[in-house]
């Protein structure tokens, strides 16, 4: 029963879902297909969060043991778990309690502390691009080569100084991204989307079991 | 000469010369022109087309990384849609999203215009693609209360919207999922909205299908598209004085490529 | 009850393509016909890449992506939980430690199973520890500086990253090259693929990722399913070159239908 269960979940909340979207009622009047399948995307949510939830735990465990047992970089576990509570607290009580102070502390903690982590982390990809190209783009083989000079003129063409050394750029750079780009996003696309449909039809039927754990 | 060292610079450098590359010209900007390119005219042309009055959705799809690539987007495109007395209504999908649209409309609070009246944030809905499907088809059923706790329907600009089709435009501000695709393919498609995108620079290649398809009616890039949008508008700002360190990093990396390239042939040679 | 306007051909497509996929593994399952696939050269270096762990005595970094199981890329999220089972079942044979960062929340009960079972049935449960699956964070960068912390600390031999990645995934190529680790990627998260194939030593492109569970366990419904999936590419491919014929003969009929 633990796997057959999952598996008779999976499959009636998978068709409800699939036909609502479907079929509806021939007098156009509210169907319970739609209804039903509105119901359980609403539980989506709800279960959504509550994983949320079970990963925080997860969390504390390790590096609340981190802490205990005082391992290399604990303070490091420290400092997470704080951050952690901190801002559960602060949105918490600026989400359900009137509190100017809060209000405004919360906003400010997520400018001053997510806002800038995070856009310095997306900005590393710029070094690391830099440093990736310099390491990777060497004419080793044909295909390395075409990808070499395609980087090149798709670089040249969308900074404004390719412009200026040779009007061409931008016109080589748009179509390079309007032809080859675009027919292998789409070939990519319809490939993978038949692949992600095969793979979702196994799930649904309960031909795939591997993500239940156990032996298949 | 060492070829091999020469394939082999300490990445060190590299990164070093980068931020000089891109923070000098911050400083002293050297004043590259930006061209607008056809897919940035065409969203311009769409914008400035709109009358005063009607409404346009913003849909805030990004997070604090993806920030520096789409804010200066919406920026201008904001600019552009307030100073013309078109009215803009925020979504999210992403919880970060109604963040950067409470900012973006505090500026202009700022400077006179009134939320509920000429902009609205209706905040965060959780579930991706189900959330933009059912926003998409219903958008009062999808939202009771806007980012600020008002009820939506005390709010003057959203008299008269029932779902998305009520918008002149839809412009998805997008650096990832669900964006893009989830809005074609649940209410692009399904209810023929005017679709546009502003997305981060690295998704682009990913929506050029939709662009060529006409799914998504014109496209803005990153920050050169933002460039494109205040060059277009004839009112350069943040994102075309930028544009200068994105050229030099640019000829960087090119010169980099180069030096790695020269350096594995001649050491090829020298090996035979 | 009436079918949507709109949705019928979308309905055909469904049942065509079901019950293609459905024969298809029947098929399989029964004999008459075993899809072979071809070599794929980043399938194949995986053991090539926990054998090198084992030689150094470093772990084995996996990630099964940042996706979640509920979302569009959760296809890509369960093809890179397919390899995470055959990837621990080799580290529990080589003996060498697995480090499995969870990004969605969702995925991470599911990762904790399937380590778990992985090792139940290489014989090893021993080996399975609170920290072998880790949840990071559900914020993109947070969980990508986790990863490169790890990276870092721990000085990985092996990264393989299977599954759907976003702008992170330059972040995880070029720092597990830096630590010199061997890296095999996959995805089909298609603005992450030139990254990939940058930065890693082997890449999985696309619907390769989806092949890489048949491919490895040789499973007769998974590889009946992928050759079913080329069926319907190839009947996508006829389609597509009749619609471009006749859309440059400037007939309609076929979009139309395509529409209805």
């Amino acid at each position: 029963m633990r796997r057959e269960v999952p598996l008779i979940i999976t499959f009636v909340v998978g068709m409800i879902v699939l036909f609502a979207n479907i079929v509806t009622s021939a007098d156009g009047s509210d169907f319970f297909l739609k209804a039903w399948s509105t119901e359980i995307e609403n539980w989506i949510i709800i279960v959504s969060a509550f994983a949320v939830g079970l990963a925080t735990v997860n969390l504390f465990r390790i590096h609340g043991d981190n802490i205990t047992r005082q391992r290399p970089g604990w303070f490091n576990s420290l400092a997470l778990l704080l951050a952690i509570v901190v801002f559960a607290v602060v949105g918490s009580i600026a989400r359900l309690g009137s509190s100017e102070f809060f209000d405004t502390l919360n906003p400010n903690l997520y400018d001053a502390i997510i806002a800038p982590l995070s856009a310095a982390m997306f900005a590393m990809l710029a070094f690391y691009i830099a440093s990736s190209a310099y390491r990777a783009f060497r004419m080793r083989s044909l295909e390395a080569t075409v990808m070499l000079i395609a980087a090149i003129l798709i670089m040249l063409g969308k900074a404004p100084v390719g412009e200026m050394i040779w009007s061409k750029f931008p016109t080589i750079s748009t179509w390079l991204m309007d032809i080859p780009n675009t027919v292998g996003q789409r070939a990519i696309m319809i490939g993978a989307a038949i692949g992600g449909f095969a793979t979702s039809l196994r799930i649904l039927l309960g031909i795939e079991r591997g993500h239940l754990g156990g032996a298949e | 000469m060492d070829w091999k060292k020469l394939q082999n610079i300490d990445r060190r450098i590299i990164y070093i010369l980068l931020i000089l590359a891109t923070v000098i010209p911050m400083i002293n900007p050297i004043g590259i022109p930006v061209s607008v390119g056809a897919s940035a005219q065409k969203f311009y042309n769409f914008m400035d087309a709109i009358p005063a009055g009607d409404k346009v959705l913003f849909s805030m799809d990004f997070a604090a990384s993806g920030a520096p690539d789409i804010v200066p987007e919406a920026k201008a495109v904001m600019q552009h849609l307030m100073d013309k007395g078109v009215k803009v209504v925020s979504i999210a999908f992403w919880d970060n999203g109604p963040m950067f649209a409470d900012q973006l409309m505090k500026t202009y609070e700022d400077q006179g215009f009134e939320y509920g009246v000429d902009f609205a944030n209706l905040g965060y809905i959780p579930g991706g693609e189900t959330a933009i499907k059912r926003f998409g088809e219903d958008v009062v059923g999808s939202v009771s209360k806007d980012f600020r706790n008002n009820s939506i329907s005390s709010l003057p600009i959203m008299e008269g919207i029932k779902d998305t089709r009520d918008f002149a435009a839809v412009i998805d501000f997008a650096a990832g999922n669900p964006g893009t695709e989830e809005w074609i393919r649940q209410v692009q498609g399904t209810l023929g909205i005017n679709f546009f995108v502003a997305c981060a620079t690295v998704s682009v290649p990913q929506a050029m299908p939709f662009v060529n398809s006409g799914q998504v009616t014109a496209l803005l890039g990153g920050m050169r598209g933002a460039a494109e949008y205040e060059t277009a508008m004839g009112k350069p700002g943040g994102a075309v004085a930028k544009m200068d360190a994105q050229s030099l990093g640019h000829l960087l990396i090119i010169a980099f490529i180069a030096i790695g390239n020269i350096a594995f042939f001649m050491d090829k040679k020298q090996a035979r | 009850m009436m079918i949507i306007a709109g949705r019928v051909t979308l309905l055909v497509t469904i049942l065509l393509l079901g019950v293609i996929v459905v024969a298809g593994i029947n098929m399989s399952k029964s004999g008459k016909w075993t899809p072979k696939i071809r070599r794929l050269a980043g399938l194949d270096a995986v053991e090539e890449a926990v054998g090198r762990a084992t030689e150094m005595g470093a772990p084995v970094h996996f990630s099964p992506g940042i996706g979640g199981i509920t979302d569009q890329i959760a296809p890509q999220t369960f093809a890179g939980l397919e390899v995470l089972r055959y990837v621990t079942e080799l580290t529990a044979k080589y003996n060498t430690e697995i480090i499995v960062t969870i990004r969605q929340p969702t995925v991470f009960p599911l990762a904790q199973e399937i380590v778990r079972q992985g090792y139940i049935t290489a014989g090893r449960p021993d080996m399975f520890q609170e920290d072998t699956v880790q949840f990071l964070s559900s914020e993109q960068f947070a969980y990508a500086a986790g990863v490169l912390g790890i990276f870092n600390r721990r000085k990985v031999a092996a990264n393989i990253m299977m599954g759907a990645f976003w702008a992170e995934s330059l972040l995880f190529a070029e720092g597990g090259a830096q630590v010199g680790a061997i890296q095999v990627a996959g995805t089909a998260s298609m603005a992450q693929l030139p990254f990939f194939v940058a930065a890693c030593d082997y890449c999985l492109l696309g619907e390769e990722l989806y092949a890489a569970g048949a491919y490895l366990s040789q499973d007769k419904v998974k590889l009946g399913s992928i050759g079913a999936q080329d069926i319907a590419k190839a009947i996508t491919m006829v389609i597509l070159l009749v619609g471009s014929l006749l859309a440059t003969a400037e007939i309609d009929a076929l979009a139309n239908l395509l529409k209805k």
